[in-house]
């Protein structure tokens, strides 16, 4: 069990209790209302035990995002969360020097300057003697640390949330490559800055391209599909605990039958919540024809969709009252 | 258990699910973590290391069922059913002999035969047998494996091998043995007979199974990569139209390697990091004063691929390939704009985006093909496209330069040579053909960067590689 540990001994790992087996993440997980499959709790496990990143795949709006933040709830640790797009490099994702501090202390030093060369003879001794104060400029003094950074400086392990890795761009994805493989970054000047406890990565995409493979290979890779029905249910009722239990089956039941049409963008479970929301609001006990209509700009967010689904509406509410 | 799954890993890669060494050893660590225990749970797990897109998820799943589901569950079952004398009409087969049997021996006649028969009896204390009597799954399993190990099973590759690694099992497992026992019983005409002939059906029809899974997990494999192999060597017109559908397949993946290995470098940002040397320099004139700071910022290039493709009757052949490989390009390259032309030239980028390749190909041979005329083709292009190219645009042409002795109009070709950074033309003929009767491929030679011969899809990959290891 500690073989594969040791690997990573050079880089202090935090233990997790919590995450000590999957059951314990899955009820530490409904806790906060994150109700998750077997896979997703299997997922954060190994994470956790081997020590890797979760590279998170799925529809948007299937609680990819909300995995991390849940993770960071139930371990009671930072959550550092770097958003990417195009165009994020690594002034703005890893570290960045203090620019207009390294200006001002310039100018400010430049006096001291002749003290320190007072009595040197020559050009060449001056040289030496300024040598000796190494690269004071370039020291951690004068560093800012960005999000990736910043996660492997935190004391206690953070989680950190790479999100929406698809965004950015390819050279952005192999300056991730050393961090998440060996929790370590390499700053030209200053030279290799291990992580002070390796933090929990998860990386999410939607696959708006392929991701590298060199990236995968560092990954767990957890693919978080739709949920099923049950699961689903489950999960209204955790976060929508008012609505009743007919409503909360009709109402699910009728989101997956949209799922199965050829839609712009399909429901998800942001929305299937979104919606339960609202018909508690209306106060509605039941689905009907005339409250679906009202209500389908909650689920469906394009005008073309609400169109293409209008001549199905009847049959599909009357399938999920039936059902 | 670590060979296992390094064995599994072997038939993983051969289902072209790409597994590095490092992730092996993940697979060991996830399996170590979660114990063996949990085979859903185990399958979740090593799936996660193991299988980095949905589509190798699924193969996965599959082959994950294969490998380490032996099938020997259903055993019992059949033993038993076949067993109760009462349910199996065999033993009534013999209606001779069923009257003068006592009950005691329609029990077990296969018993008390051996306690006639000392050869009989030394089968019965056989361990194969033994396993087979008292329903040893694990046993029979462990035997089964191991004979298979022995006989080389994993290098299956032919469905046509399969009988004879079927009978090598058998007999490493010493199922010999059992049949020398039913010669022998047939030939006493003992009432045993049907039901040690039924355990040797049984253990048959479980090598049989064994072989048939292995088959599929081995050799399906290696058969498609063998199958993949063949037609990339294959000249294009000579693929038969059965296979168009794995060409295609071929293509994408092709054509997919080759987006993924070049668009990495398409696009720069650096925006963000000072310029310190140019700072300093700068800020001589305010006696070092770094008053203005000027920032890093590299050119942003973007290659430009323009496309042209023959579509004329001399090249039929050829052209479907092409404009499949073109079609392919453009789904997975951004900035690819497609042209194909007989007599006229009109840009087919839009028909490739709207439609599915089948229907694309078709729209655009309809379309334009014809007899061929390069130079009225050059025409149509230079005033579509001309004003477009620049120093990062590459120009590829497919076609077999033969013109019909029209007028080539070379000069087009040349004014297109000079402001295009590559002009690449992919001749389908072979070089000694170049310039024979009415070809007018030698003139358009001098005024392309790069000119191959390409008439399958190896040397169509091996071109389109070079030619974007260039333009970066």
């Amino acid at each position: 069990m500690d073989s594969f540990k040791k690997e990573l001994t050079f880089v202090h790992t935090q233990a997790y209790p919590q995450l000590a087996s999957t059951d314990a993440i899955k009820n530490g997980f409904e806790a906060f209302g994150y109700i998750c499959s077997e896979k997703i709790a299997t997922a954060v496990f190994l994470a956790s035990q081997l020590r890797k990143p979760i590279l998170v795949e799925g529809p948007p709006g299937v609680g990819k995002t909300e995995l991390a933040k849940t993770t960071a709830q139930l371990l009671d640790a930072p959550l550092i969360r770097l958003q990417c797009y195009e165009g994020l490099d690594e002034a703005k994702a890893l570290y960045e020097w203090k620019y207009s501090k390294q200006l001002l202390y310039t100018q400010v030093l430049k006096e001291k300057l002749g003290d320190l060369l007072q009595g040197a003879q020559g050009l060449a001794e001056s040289v030496e003697r300024l040598h000796q104060f190494g690269d004071i400029f370039y020291s951690e003094e004068f560093l800012e640390p960005r999000p990736l950074l910043q996660a492997m400086q935190e004391e206690r392990g953070a989680i950190l949330l790479i999100d929406e890795v698809d965004k950015s761009d390819y050279e952005f994805e192999s300056l991730l490559l050393e961090i998440l493989s060996d929790y370590q970054v390499s700053i030209p000047e200053i030279g290799t800055v291990k992580a002070r406890s390796a933090p929990l990565v998860f990386l999410t995409s939607n696959n708006t391209r392929e991701i590298s493979d060199a990236l995968k290979r560092r990954c767990l890779h957890l693919y978080i599909p739709f949920p099923t029905v049950e699961l689903e249910e489950r999960i209204v009722r955790s976060r929508v605990p008012d609505v009743d239990e007919s409503l909360r089956h009709q109402l699910v039941g009728f989101v997956h039958s949209l799922r199965q049409l050829d839609l712009k963008k399909v429901p998800a479970i942001s929305e299937t919540i979104d919606w339960a929301r609202s018909l508690l609001l209306l106060h509605a006990d039941k689905l009907d024809e005339e409250l679906v209509r009202s209500t389908l700009n909650v689920l469906l967010k394009f005008e073309d969709d609400i169109e293409a689904t209008d001549g199905d509406l009847r049959q599909l509410v009357r399938e999920a009252v039936g059902s | 258990m670590p060979e296992n799954l390094v064995s599994f890993i072997q038939v993983l890669r051969t289902h072209d699910v790409r597994v590095s060494p490092a992730e092996t050893l993940d697979a060991v660590n996830v399996a170590a973590a979660l114990g063996y225990g949990d085979r859903q749970r185990l399958r979740d797990g090593l799936g996660m290391a193991l299988a980095k897109t949905a589509e190798e998820e699924a193969v996965f799943a599959q082959c994950f069922d294969r490998f380490f589901d032996r099938r020997l569950a259903d055993f019992d079952e059949t033993v038993e059913e076949k067993l109760d004398p009462s349910a199996t009409a065999e033993t009534n087969d013999n209606p001779s002999e069923a009257p003068q049997t006592d009950p005691a021996v329609i029990d077990n006649p296969l018993e008390a035969a051996a306690a006639d028969s000392p050869e009989l009896a030394a089968l019965m204390e056989s361990p194969l047998m033994q396993a087979l009597l008292n329903n040893d799954r694990n046993t029979l399993s462990l035997a089964m494996g191991r004979a298979g190990e022995s006989s080389g099973l994993e290098q299956i590759q032919l469905f046509t091998q399969k009988g004879q690694f079927t009978r090598k099992i058998l007999d490493a497992m010493g199922e010999e043995q059992i049949r020398a026992g039913v010669i022998a019983l047939e030939q006493k005409n003992s009432p045993a007979l049907p039901q040690l002939q039924r355990y040797r059906d049984i253990l048959r029809e479980q090598v049989r199974d064994y072989v048939e899974a292995q088959y599929l997990l081995h050799a399906e494999g290696k058969t498609r990569q063998f199958m993949e192999d063949v037609l990339s060597k294959t000249r294009l017109s000579n693929i038969e139209h059965s296979y168009l559908h794995r060409v295609h397949e071929l293509v994408r993946k092709m054509a997919k390697k080759l987006a993924a290995r070049h668009s990495r470098k398409r696009r720069q940002y650096r925006r963000g990091q000072l310029d310190m040397p140019r700072t300093i320099r700068r800020g001589v004139v305010n006696e070092g004063l770094m008053f203005d700071v000027y920032w890093r910022r590299t050119r942003k290039e973007k290659p430009q691929l323009l496309a042209i493709c023959d579509v004329s009757g001399s090249v039929a052949a050829y052209a479907k390939f092409l404009l499949l490989f073109l079609y392919s390009l453009q789904d997975v390259l951004p900035r690819v704009r497609s042209f194909a032309f007989s007599s006229h030239l009109g840009e087919v980028s839009d028909l490739f985006a709207q439609h599915p390749v089948e229907k694309a190909i078709e729209l655009v041979n309809w379309k334009y093909g014809g007899a061929t005329d390069y130079g009225s083709a050059f025409t149509d292009f230079a005033s579509l496209a001309l004003d477009d190219i620049n120093s990062n645009t590459t120009v590829i042409l497919l076609g077999d330069a033969r013109n019909n002795r029209g007028d080539p109009k070379l000069e087009i070709l040349q004014s297109i040579y000079r402001r295009a950074r590559q002009v690449i033309w992919l001749n389908p003929e072979s070089r000694r053909a170049w310039g024979s009767g009415d070809s007018e491929m030698l003139r358009y030679q001098s005024a392309c960067h790069f000119t191959a011969e390409c008439n399958n899809l190896k040397q169509l990959e091996r071109i389109i590689d070079q030619l974007l290891k260039s333009t970066r």
